[in-house]
């Protein structure tokens, strides 16, 4: 399971309960225990201890390998949660002022938020624009505004079209390059089997990143914003590409040639272990998730660059990705960059484990653009080098900024194309709404919004 | 009680009899009457209240006033994400009742209760009632399945519900597919309202039912044989006798019901992964007011939200007792 945070990642939150409760509750008891939250480590001799809440179990590992190779600081490790859980108890103990871990995992998503209410500290002040060079460029810029560095970023979504090989030559489909082919081959392939969807269209906050992932691929850039230059910000969420996007998929959607499942369910699992849907558009975790949810589809599955709007295009979106930040409350700002430098970093060792065992996405160039990365051959896959796909994906992705309401955005977003999916709204209107409330809460924040 | 004591005309009747009831009056009758070798007994009697009650008193003080005094003060100031924070008097109550997102949830709510309300309280006291008629071992079973579904925690009811519901593997669907009736979306805009109001109609009809099958086991069996008497067949007793009898019991019931309803929270939050295109943040109230803190991180918003909610919940209640007065026992 694992392997797969998602943005708002709730689809794992039923499954993960079982796995997570007794370290919740060791958080609680910890969190009430030591106070200032960064335990032992405040005086006398002996390393200092980094607490870190981060949520793949496969980071037992990682951690391990830090802790070998590091005398004077030592990781404390907490599984606080998976995505949305772990930042209620996050913004909880920001406001209570005590609570929070040193080093905590965070969605690029959600950094301009918690930045903005304080809750992060300025890594540039302890070295950490050393490692501007490291990382793609369009990931470094989520987590820093100038010379400040917010969050050191881990993994990251570029997305691609995954499909099954084995269905495509069943119903004699072409792998689509184009979204006007991917819709002739949907057409296609529901009238050669009514019960077979291309894809789903997730309809639920879980996907509310994915459907920003597809705008951003068709150059929607709907926020203006920089921690340095409040209170301005921008908003267009309704920009000709946006609306592109939502009218396509509002058609796929009326002529039924989409599933509308939310993705938060065993209902799409489902489809995805039954062959009901032939294509899984995805990101650079996907394959990780399909292969953990679809285990009896291993070897049917292959996976072909984004369709674009343009033939012969190469643009390229983005579908979560997760950073290291350092809290506000940490005792020991230096030694918590440092771990948040380093716990992957660089480090072979900690990515192949990311790698292997977690799927994660690295967006550190080295491993990035590595060898073992890019050579790396998937089973589930049919022995695919799918990285071929997704590396070129990574580095065509362009910058994107995110807004300090992310959470409500997507909300909003998620409650409009509801209302369109039942026919209460035309699919047309759906950004115009979004952006009515999106800017007008914006407002009420006490930004100075421009649209 | 000490108004009505105090406006009384200066009758010789002593004080502790006019309009006090039960444990007061000899209490009262002590310490005001005579001063006498008793007072220092009296005072005893007082230290050792005092005594009994403070660890209760202070569990209430921490974890009930000490919350809700923040809590208030929190919604009385506005921190916004770039205006800084400040105090703003009641300006967030006067957003609440002007945000149609409350009071879409309020509506939504309402219509809820309306209908669920009274289905559920219908057949906690057609159940009740039939337990109380049938005194076999099948009644017991009957009395033990019924409110079974109350230990079942919401959380886990909710879950298992949505499973129910699902589209694909819902034994709710497939009945609907082999009968031919097609695709139901239980857990659509359409239906949403429906499949909640049956989780919870699920959830605590049983807990209703034992209170009124409680309640009808306290009543005299001499008046049910005075009715046979009199001619009553069992449905005559049951509307004429029983029901009337047992109002206050079925007064309370509504009330608990009522101010569950206002609250309405787990079983909207356990399906809004799994629906969230359909449980929007703002579905309920309460739902509202956890989305409000902890994902948009407005606490100041949420506890005015709160405390709104808990304003028409008080006066909401204290209304209904105040028109079932006569039914309620509370005169």
């Amino acid at each position: 399971m694992s392997s797969t945070r998602r943005p708002k990642s709730r689809s794992l939150r039923r499954t993960a309960v079982a796995a997570t409760s007794a370290a919740l509750a060791g958080v609680l008891l910890a969190a009430c225990g030591s106070g200032g939250g960064s335990g032992s480590g405040t005086t006398g001799s002996g390393p200092v201890h980094i607490k870190v809440w981060a949520w793949y179990p496969q980071f037992k590992q990682v951690v391990a390998e830090f802790n070998k190779t590091h005398k004077d600081v030592q990781v404390d490790w907490v599984q606080a949660g998976v995505g949305q859980d772990e930042y209620t108890k996050l913004k909880t103990a920001l406001k209570a002022g005590q609570g929070a871990p040193d080093v905590v995992m965070l969605e690029f998503q959600e950094l301009p938020t918690i930045q903005l209410t304080k809750g992060l500290l300025d890594m540039g002040k302890y070295g950490a624009n050393a490692d501007k060079g490291n990382y793609v460029d369009w990931a470094w810029k989520q987590s820093s505004d100038g010379d400040h560095v917010y969050a050191i970023p881990v993994d990251g979504g570029p997305m691609a079209m995954m499909y099954r090989a084995d269905l495509f030559k069943k119903y004699d489909l072409k792998v689509p390059t184009t979204w006007a082919e991917y819709k002739e081959e949907a057409a296609k392939l529901h009238k050669a089997d009514p019960n077979a969807y291309m894809t789903d269209f997730g309809s639920d906050e879980t996907a509310a990143g994915w459907r920003q992932g597809l705008t951003w691929q068709a150059g929607s850039r709907p926020y203006t914003y920089s921690a340095s230059k409040l209170p301005d910000i921008g908003v267009k969420l309704n920009d000709d590409n946006a609306k592109k996007v939502y009218e396509y998929w509002g058609d796929l959607v009326k002529n039924k040639l989409v599933d509308t499942q939310s993705y938060a369910t065993t209902d799409f699992y489902n489809g995805l272990s039954t062959g009901k849907y032939a294509t899984y558009i995805a990101a650079g975790w996907g394959p990780g998730y399909l292969s953990s949810v679809a285990k009896k589809t291993a070897g049917k599955w292959r996976v072909a660059p984004l369709p674009q709007w343009t033939a012969g295009g190469n643009a390229q979106g983005d579908w979560g990705g997760s950073s290291f930040a350092v809290t506000s409350q940490t005792q020991h700002p230096k030694e918590a960059t440092e771990v948040a430098r380093e716990l992957f970093g660089t480090s072979e060792a900690a990515w192949k484990i990311g790698i292997d065992q977690a799927y994660l996405f690295p967006l550190v160039k080295p491993i990035l653009n590595g060898a073992y990365f890019g050579d790396k051959k998937y089973d589930f896959f049919g022995g695919q080098q799918i990285n071929k796909v997704f590396v070129p994906a990574a580095n065509g992705i362009g910058t994107f900024d995110w807004s300090p309401f992310q959470d409500f955005a997507y909300n909003t977003d998620t409650g409009e194309v509801g209302k369109a999916l039942q026919g209460q709204t035309a699919w047309s209107s759906v950004n115009d709404n979004v952006q009515d409330q999106v800017s007008s809460y914006a407002s009420k924040q006490g930004f100075k919004v421009s649209k | 009680m000490s108004l009505l004591r105090q406006q009384g005309p200066a009758t010789a009747a002593p004080p502790s009899t006019v309009r006090t009831k039960g444990l007061r009056s000899p209490v009262t009758g002590a310490g005001t009457g005579r001063r006498n070798g008793r007072q220092s007994a009296h005072t005893r009697h007082q230290a050792m209240g005092l005594l009994l009650i403070t660890p209760f008193g202070l569990l209430f003080a921490a974890f009930l006033v000490a919350p809700l005094a923040y809590a208030f003060w929190l919604s009385l100031r506005t921190s916004t994400l770039v205006g800084g924070d400040h105090f703003s008097w009641f300006a967030n109550y006067q957003q609440t009742f002007t945000d149609p997102h409350f009071l879409a949830g309020v509506r939504r709510v309402a219509v809820f209760g309306l209908v669920q309300i009274p289905v559920m309280l219908g057949l906690a006291l057609l159940g009740a009632l039939i337990i109380d008629e049938v005194s076999s071992r099948l009644a017991k079973v009957f009395r033990m399945t019924l409110f079974m579904p109350y230990a079942v925690p919401a959380v886990i009811g909710a879950l298992m519900w949505g499973f129910l519901y699902s589209p694909t593997f819902g034994p709710v669907n497939s009945l609907s597919h082999a009968l031919g009736t097609g695709k139901v979306d239980l857990l659509g805009h359409s239906l949403m309202l429906t499949s909640l109001g049956n989780i919870v109609t699920w959830q605590w009809t049983g807990y209703n039912m034992i209170v009124l099958y409680a309640a009808l086991q306290g009543l005299p069996r001499e008046v049910y044989e005075a009715a046979k008497l009199d001619g009553a067949g069992q449905i005559q007793t049951a509307l004429r006798i029983k029901i009337p009898m047992i109002s206050s019991a079925m007064v309370l019931t509504l009330m608990f019901t009522i101010i569950g309803t206002l609250q309405f929270f787990t079983e909207p939050r356990v399906l809004e992964p799994t629906a969230s295109s359909v449980i929007t943040p703002d579905y309920t109230p309460n739902l509202y007011a956890y989305n409000l803190a902890f994902q948009y991180s407005e606490f100041n918003y949420s506890a005015a939200i709160s405390f709104s909610l808990g304003a028409v919940v008080f006066i909401g209640s204290y209304l209904f007792l105040f028109a079932a007065r006569k039914r309620s026992g509370l005169k």
